[in-house]
């Protein structure tokens, strides 16, 4: 395997500067600048020079044709450069009273008025060192995400030279500025800049979402599942999905179930007529997202929108999954800054839930952790083999790393929360060996979907599955005893992990905040456990992944 | 339109006799307040009261983006009667006109009216200042004022953010005047400023220490030219002999001040500091009221000259002009003003007033009769309480409204448009960018204020 890194034909592009250029600006110019920043600040050179930047693959957890995700380490100490241009207030009496409330100010006749002398600003001989993750999929597009500070260091040139205050000044400040682009600014760009490139279709417009609102019915098999399994579990071929359509036909009625095709249509018959009946969907996977026809639906038929639950969260342990997720940071790319997302870990999710947990706190959880680690250890080394030979049954498919859990795993493999699959086929008998395919739930989310945001399943099958795989899976890690004796401490950790050995849910790639916040909380409680049990990671494996070490 | 704990700050000036203007800070004030005056934003509701003459309060809610407020509380020692502070009774000039003038240098430590003082009534008779003069009060009344204090405080509610203000006076010609503002983002929580301000009539001296930076600094003002220096026989003494009327009237009679200003903080080590000069026609001047004044900073290389002149009763003008000799920016903005006695709240295109029928109450001699009770009693009534002063009636208030409106080198505008409604005091603005003629209205606020 090989990997191409062309860095002289992406500045050849002759656009590409001004359209870097362009992002620069409105980038610098968002946030409120400093009151000695008197003008816009406008980026006039900018070039990336002629020595690329090492970059060293330290992992890659997924890679296909149409996505990817890898940690990077990236060093870089080139020649490229950076050349602002804005106006800067001189009188430091008038800088002095803009931060200070007026009940109090001086206020000075004359003495504060204002000169403004235009600044150039030149950023040189930057410095980088960088923890990268990079995620991309030709449906979500381009994720970046810094592990840590990237800057390490820059030399800013200006105008002022001369003055050490302001050349002091002027460095500390723009030190403060670039390291917010860094982390907040730029994974933003570059998804949408990733967007515009791949998948157009998913940049954010408003008329478009108000557009569908109008629209009586969408037709789910217009967007087909990526990984449709008809009833009998085989594979249907995508080509010949357009030829089945809802009216007619058996196939339907096998690909999705014909009777949570009926319930479906009640419900949005009683939409449209604002009855108040709703009918009861058994084991259903309410998910609300994207548009706003979503979310009235949502909204309408779950009665779990509690305005707290923003963000897609499974409960295990019950058949009823819902999944919340924040239509807004899943479609445009934004970071959300929710507090409630900073509390967020996979050991909440089951709380946080208030309806839905309710009525399923008498039955049992079932924990079921996988130790993912172990696994990737044994596919990539051959010297574990004999941990995985016992794992037959329990791994399906391929066998993706997930060191990112790209969402919180649904427990029990529940459903992923696609929108309009309806992957009752999910789980096979312990029996069927046949390789599971990945269900790529994330085809699911174009945003033309909205009817079919509730998911209906078979409930005999997903209710017999988690015991005999629970089974199936135990005795494949003796490791696992430890974390089951303590399983507290274990939990958090082992929830995300559950996601491990679905290949189909860390192919997903999904929420990119919800990534970053998932990556750092990660990191923290690896470090944690790390700390707390030096042992603990020894039994199962013998390193960290060099990502998370170094970013400590 | 000045905030109702302003007016109250500018009467307890003018009860104790203070003159507010004789200071650096105030020199280009007019020009300031005819250009810069603050635009309403959002909804803004003020309910006062000076409900005892020594206390007022004042609440404001107002929504912007959130629905916010404020509570305020005013003490002072020296009692504010005569101080109109009904929203129906006070004078609309007090509130909202921006041309000032000056007050009489000789006049220090003597009161002043508020209503009386605003309006620029040429009917009322300009004072004859003698330099010696003082009030008719008796001596205790001057200690009492000299030693007068004012406490003010407001806590503006969501911010939590305070604010206190206490005035001391500690002579007729010195006072401390320290305010601070605690506020949680503020870094130490809060800043302090104090002033010291010496008025010796003929020159006022200040000096400020804030806590904010270690900021020291010293500004003064020297009075110079027409009654500073020539304390003898005032054109209005010789009013009355037209001959020299119209002498008068091609004379140019006016103050001239200079003064500077110079700042300096301790931990910062950065410093500022400004000249400027004024030249301000007195009360007692027959022609058009005018002030220029011309300030240069030659630190920064900024020279800013305004000018600003009271055209007509009902119409001010200024004009402003700043300069930068480092960068060569340049700036102008002129302002306007027009007063109305219009019928739906000086509406400039309102109903034309109805023939000014001016309330005869006043003048109709009122026949006294024996009270009643006196009848009972045998007896002649009390001497009768001589009559409150009804400002609002004294002044011969006409204007209902005025509209302010300025133009800057930006090509924005500003219009205001303030007056009475019954008993509420409005003030409606907008501004309008002419850059963006898409979108032309960047702002738009009421505010209305009722006080009893």
């Amino acid at each position: 395997m090989a990997f191409n890194f062309n860095w002289s034909p992406l500045t050849a592009d002759a656009g590409f500067y001004e359209r870097a250029r362009d992002l620069l600006t409105t980038a610098l110019n968002k946030s409120p600048k400093p009151p000695i920043i008197v003008d816009d600040i406008f980026v006039t050179e900018f070039n990336l020079g002629s020595v690329p930047p090492d970059l060293e693959i330290l992992e890659i957890g997924d890679l296909a044709e149409d996505r990817f995700r890898g940690i990077f380490k990236m060093c870089y100490s080139g020649d490229a450069f950076l050349t602002l241009k804005t106006r800067v207030q001189a009188n430091p009496l008038n800088t002095y009273l803009c931060s200070k409330p007026s009940f109090t100010s001086p206020q000075p006749l004359a003495a504060a008025s204002g000169l403004t002398i235009p600044l150039q600003i030149t950023l040189s001989e930057i410095k980088l060192s960088a923890f990268i993750i990079l995620v991309f999929s030709k449906q979500k597009g381009l994720t970046i995400v810094f592990r840590n500070d990237p800057l390490e260091s820059l030399k800013v040139s200006s105008t002022f030279d001369s003055i050490q205050f302001v050349r002091d000044y002027l460095q500390r400040t723009i030190e403060i500025k670039l390291r917010d682009l860094m982390m907040d600014e730029l994974p933003a760009i570059i998804h949408r800049l990733s967007l515009q490139l791949w998948c157009p279709d998913q940049v954010p417009k408003e008329e478009d979402e108000v557009k569908e609102d109008d629209e009586p019915a969408v037709n789910p098999l217009a967007t087909p599942p990526l990984d449709a399994v008809d009833a009998n579990g085989h594979l249907v071929d995508p080509a010949e999905i357009p030829s089945l359509s809802l009216d007619g036909g058996p196939e339907t009625q096998s690909l999705f179930s014909q009777k949570n095709l009926l319930q479906l249509d009640a419900l949005t018959n009683s939409h449209r007529t604002s009855s108040l009946f709703t009918p009861g969907i058994q084991d259903a996977l309410f998910r609300a997202w994207a548009g706003p026809s979503d979310r009235v639906e949502a909204n309408n038929t779950s009665g779990l929108s509690t305005p707290s639950l923003l963000r897609s969260s499974t409960y295990q342990g019950s058949a009823h999954t819902y999944t919340f997720s924040d239509s807004s940071s899943q479609d445009h790319g934004h970071l959300p800054s929710r507090p409630s997302m900073v509390s967020f870990n996979s050991a909440t999710t089951g709380l946080s839930l208030g309806s839905g947990r309710h009525s399923k706190t008498g039955r049992k959880k079932k924990n079921r952790v996988v130790n993912l680690r172990r696994k990737t250890g044994s596919e990539a080394t051959s010297s574990e083999i004999g941990d995985t030979s016992s794992d037959a049954t329990s791994t399906q498919g391929p066998m993706s790393e997930p060191i990112l859990p790209i969402r919180e795993a649904p427990e029990e493999e529940l459903a992923m929360p696609a929108a309009s699959i309806p992957s009752k086929v999910r789980f096979r008998s312990p029996g069927d060996t046949s390789p599971r395919s990945p269900l790529n739930t994330d085809s699911a989310v174009p945003a033309e979907v909205p009817v079919s945001s509730i998911e209906a399943r078979d409930v005999p099958i997903t209710l017999s599955q988690p015991s005999s795989r629970l089974a199936a899976q135990e005795p494949t890690y003796p490791g696992r005893t430890t974390e089951k004796a303590e399983p507290r401490s274990v939990d958090a950790k082992g929830q995300w992990k559950r996601g491990g050995p679905q290949s189909d849910t860390s192919s997903v790639i999904l929420e990119q905040a919800w990534i970053m916040k998932m990556a750092g909380e990660i990191a923290r409680r690896v470090y944690d456990e790390k700390n707390r049990n030096p042992a603990f990671w020894e039994e199962r494996e013998d390193s960290p992944p060099p990502a998370y070490e170094a970013s400590r | 339109m000045r905030e109702f704990m302003h007016h109250i700050l500018n009467a307890f000036n003018g009860a104790t006799g203070w003159n507010e203007d004789n200071t650096y800070r105030q020199l280009d004030v007019t020009a300031r307040e005819l250009i810069d005056f603050q635009l309403p934003r959002g909804l803004k509701l003020t309910l006062s009261s000076l409900a005892t003459p020594h206390f007022a309060t004042s609440y404001t809610l107002g929504s912007i983006d959130i629905v916010d407020g404020s509570i305020s509380y005013l003490y002072t020692s020296t009692p504010l009667y005569n101080v109109a502070a009904q929203s129906d009774r006070i004078t609309l000039p007090a509130l909202l006109r921006s041309y000032r003038k000056l007050h009489d240098l000789g006049s220090r430590g003597k009161p002043w009216s508020v209503a009386t003082d605003a309006p620029l009534d040429s009917a009322s008779p300009p004072v004859a200042a003698g330099v010696n003069k003082y009030p008719s009060t008796t001596a205790l009344g001057v200690l009492d004022r000299d030693r007068s204090s004012l406490l003010y405080g407001r806590l503006y509610l969501p911010q939590s953010l305070l604010e206190g203000l206490t005035i001391k006076r500690f002579s007729s010609a010195l006072q401390v005047h320290l305010s601070a503002v605690s506020e949680q983002s503020l870094r130490n929580g809060g800043t302090m400023l104090g002033l010291v301000q010496y008025d010796k009539g003929k020159y006022g001296v200040e000096g400020l220490a804030s806590t904010d930076g270690g900021l020291l600094g010293v500004r003064g003002l020297y009075n110079f030219g027409g009654d500073a220096s020539s304390p003898a026989p005032t054109p209005s003494a010789a009013g009355g002999l037209t001959t020299e009327n119209s002498v008068e009237k091609d004379r140019i009679y006016g103050r001239f001040s200079a003064g500077g200003e110079l700042y300096y903080g301790t931990l910062n080590k950065s410093g500022g500091m400004s000249l400027g000069m004024r030249f301000a026609t007195l009360p007692a001047h027959r022609g058009t009221p005018l002030t220029a004044t011309l300030t240069v900073n030659p630190l920064m290389g900024n020279i800013n000259a305004t000018y600003s002149v009271l055209a007509k009763q009902y119409c001010s003008l200024a004009t402003r002009m700043e300069f930068n000799v480092y960068s060569y920016e340049s700036e102008w903005a002129v302002g306007m003003e027009l007063w109305s006695n219009r019928k739906p709240a000086g509406f400039l295109l309102g109903a034309s007033p109805t023939a000014v029928e001016s309330e005869p109450v006043a003048q109709r001699p009122k026949i006294k009769e024996r009270s009643f009770q006196a009848k009972m009693e045998w007896r002649l009534d009390d001497e009768p309480e001589p009559e409150k002063p009804n400002p609002a009636v004294a002044t011969k208030e006409e204007y209902l409204g005025v509209l302010k409106a300025r133009l800057d080198h930006n090509l924005r505008i500003g219009l205001l448009w303030e007056g009475r409604i019954k008993s509420l005091i409005f003030s409606l603005g907008t501004g309008v960018d002419l850059h963006k003629l898409g979108e032309p209205f960047r702002s738009l606020g009421l505010e209305i204020q009722y006080s009893s």
